[in-house]
């Protein structure tokens, strides 16, 4: 690219090179030419305050050199709103740069900004989901997406059929179970869960439990479901005991199954030698790495606490 | 202070000693003076939007270490009062926005260098006005944070707010218990806390809520067994620890995890030798310098979150330090 100095339609600017800071800075003059040339314009138009298309411009510059100048953007935004700049273009700008940086988050601040001016949600789905294709446990993006869900009222728009479909592409996805709560359970338009939601999604934390019986998550999201619907643990005995026959221990699959089996015990009359068995199955051999924690769980066994 | 990763690798070692025993002290000191003295690369100035939290890792690393002199003082407070805006808050370096996170960085180093009265001296009620910008970043109606004047926000900036606040002697200016308030929202069916309510469970969002919830006194909301729970399950086989299921290890959750659960008392449901291993595998034995796993670029952000895990797992040698 030209620099800003040899291009006449910057002749008119003189630009302001970096104020360090004090008389002994710590931080000293040295950029490197082409982005510290378009920093000595952006604090010249700054300092006179320049809300222009040219400025939009050295923005879209600065931005594609360094995306996390969050300096940069509040700029950006300014001149936005003081030009009303069409908004439309604007995210059409924004898809490209938010593809390219995917870890930035100073991107999504900005987009819900001005999704939020546009009033519309039209294509935002869309590009998401090619977002996600790139990295499905982006949080900056999972975060946009319960905003876009809540700001639009998406609760019934294709939500939960797209976390589906993530989770059969990736049943460890934590942030699609995430998201899979937050759009049955975190409705805040008035909506009721209905007994039969809630079997609906407690069989379906089951069968993706039978796909992958040492996942985290789904054993997570039932326990989620069930003190949601204040149901007992204990409705799920026989389940978790198929994954962890404790008879066998060498047809255990699950450390997880343990845990659930470990805490309906606990609450069981009279069965705290089970639980003791089974914590230390967990603490000695399916989970030694937090050996003290089951431990801690088998000292709570018979004490009034142990019920909570 | 350079977030410029590198020029180390963290991993090898040639010394005799075997590595897992070793924290090398002079060479983390060496690395953290020298990283001011990079301004010939182009990546010292596209991380300048965090050099003041730069500065508070840094300076922090340096006082675990025992080293608290290694850095000027005066100039690190004449750095520091340079990037203060009219408004009362700080920006990342001198021109940029004033941001809560900064504002806090700033106020940290400043308790740190123990140069409140420097900041008096300077600027006529400054403590005040800085205080008063942090207050009015509150949200009135839900109780949390905003970052700045463009409202993003994150419970990451609601324990900013109330650390820096303590800090400055001002909780009085905030709504504490609605602060307080909006951290329960954010409590998940897993136990966990996320950014706002609704979202996903993340241990550095854990520490932000316990430690705001600490700071407020009002660990007693917290299901401890439960929360514990899943910020153990963070573990991995290798000794390090994740910030979510599923994700890998990083150095910076030896200090999200690991404060968090001694916060609430259950730091000890860990593995603490295998952790303290972990984390001693990170470093670069030659140039200094801690990365987020072994054979990374080791950088600034992770040497000081590897050391203030070290000194929370009472690392010998190492100061030791407040988990809030």
């Amino acid at each position: 690219m030209t620099s800003y100095a040899s291009d006449p339609a910057w002749a008119d600017i003189e630009p302001l090179p970096q104020d360090d800071g004090g008389p002994h800075p710590l931080a000293a003059i040295a950029y490197k030419d082409e982005y510290s040339e378009a920093m000595s314009y952006l604090r010249a138009v700054m300092a006179k305050n320049e809300m222009s298309e040219r400025v939009l411009g050295l923005t879209e510059r600065i931005i594609g050199m360094n995306p996390a100048h969050y300096t940069v953007w509040l700029y950006r935004s300014r001149v936005l709103a003081a030009l009303s700049y069409d908004l439309r273009t604007e995210l059409a700008w924004l898809n490209p740069t938010a593809l390219k940086h995917l870890k930035n988050y100073q991107i999504w601040h900005h987009r819900q900004t001005i999704v939020d001016a546009l009033d519309s949600a039209d294509g935002e789905q869309a590009f998401i989901a090619g977002m996600m294709e790139q990295d499905a446990k982006n949080y900056h993006v999972w975060s946009y997406r319960q905003w876009l869900v809540k700001r639009f009222a998406l609760w019934d728009a294709g939500e939960l059929e797209i976390v589906e479909a993530m989770l059969q592409h990736d049943v460890r996805n934590n942030s699609a179970w995430n998201h899979r709560y937050f759009l049955v359970f975190g409705r805040d338009d008035g909506v009721v869960v209905e007994q039969k939601t809630i079997d609906r999604e407690i069989e379906y934390a089951k069968e993706t439990i039978r796909k992958a019986p040492q996942n985290q998550a789904p054993w997570n999201y039932v326990r989620g479901v069930l003190r949601y619907a204040k149901l007992s643990p204990a409705s799920l005995k026989e389940f978790a005991a198929g994954f962890a026959p404790v008879e066998r221990p060498e047809d255990i699959k699950s450390s997880h199954a343990l845990d659930l089996l470990a805490e309906i015990y606990a609450q069981e009359q009279g069965k705290s030698e089970e639980a003791v068995r089974v914590l230390d199955l967990l603490a000695e051999k399916y989970d030694p790495i937090r050996a003290n924690y089951w431990n801690f769980r088998k000292s709570q066994l018979g004490s009034a606490s142990a019920a909570a | 202070m350079s977030l410029v990763s590198g020029p180390g690798r963290g991993g090898g070692s040639d010394s005799a000693l075997p590595q897992e025993l070793q924290l090398f002290v002079d060479k983390h000191v060496r690395y953290i003076q020298s990283l001011d003295k990079r301004k010939d690369e182009l990546e010292y100035w596209l991380t300048e939007h965090l050099r003041l939290n730069g500065l508070y890792w840094g300076l922090t690393a340096l006082h675990l270490l025992g080293h608290p002199d290694a850095l000027p003082r005066n100039e690190v407070v004449d750095f520091v009062l340079s990037c203060l805006h009219d408004s009362g808050g700080f920006g990342a370096a001198p021109g940029h926005d004033a941001h809560m996170l900064y504002t806090v960085s700033a106020v940290q180093i400043l308790a740190t260098l123990d140069a409140f009265g420097d900041l008096e001296a300077r600027v006529e009620g400054g403590r005040r006005k800085i205080a008063q910008f942090i207050a009015d970043l509150q949200n009135p109606d839900t109780g949390t944070f905003a970052g700045d004047e463009w409202a993003e926000y994150d419970t990451r900036f609601l324990y900013g707010a109330l650390n820096a606040l303590s800090l400055l002697g001002h909780m009085d200016l905030v709504d504490v218990d609605k602060a307080v308030e909006h951290v329960q929202a954010c409590a998940n069916f897993d136990g966990g806390y996320g950014t706002g309510p609704g979202a996903e469970s993340h241990a550095g969002q854990i520490f932000t809520c316990i430690g705001a919830l600490s700071i407020a006194g009002r660990l007693d909301l917290v299901d401890r067994d439960k929360l514990g729970g899943w910020l153990s399950e963070r573990q991995l086989k290798n000794g390090g620890l994740n910030g979510r299921p599923e994700k890998k290890e990083d150095v910076c959750y030896s200090w999200w995890v690991a404060s968090s659960l001694a916060m609430i008392d259950r730091l000890h449901w860990i593995d603490q030798g295998k952790l303290t291993a972990f984390i001693l595998s990170t470093q670069d034995p030659e140039l200094g310098g801690l990365a987020d796993r072994p054979g990374d670029m080791v950088d600034v952000f992770h040497t000081h979150f590897g050391i203030a895990g070290l000194s929370l797992l009472k690392f010998p040698g190492l100061a030791e330090i407040d988990p809030i």
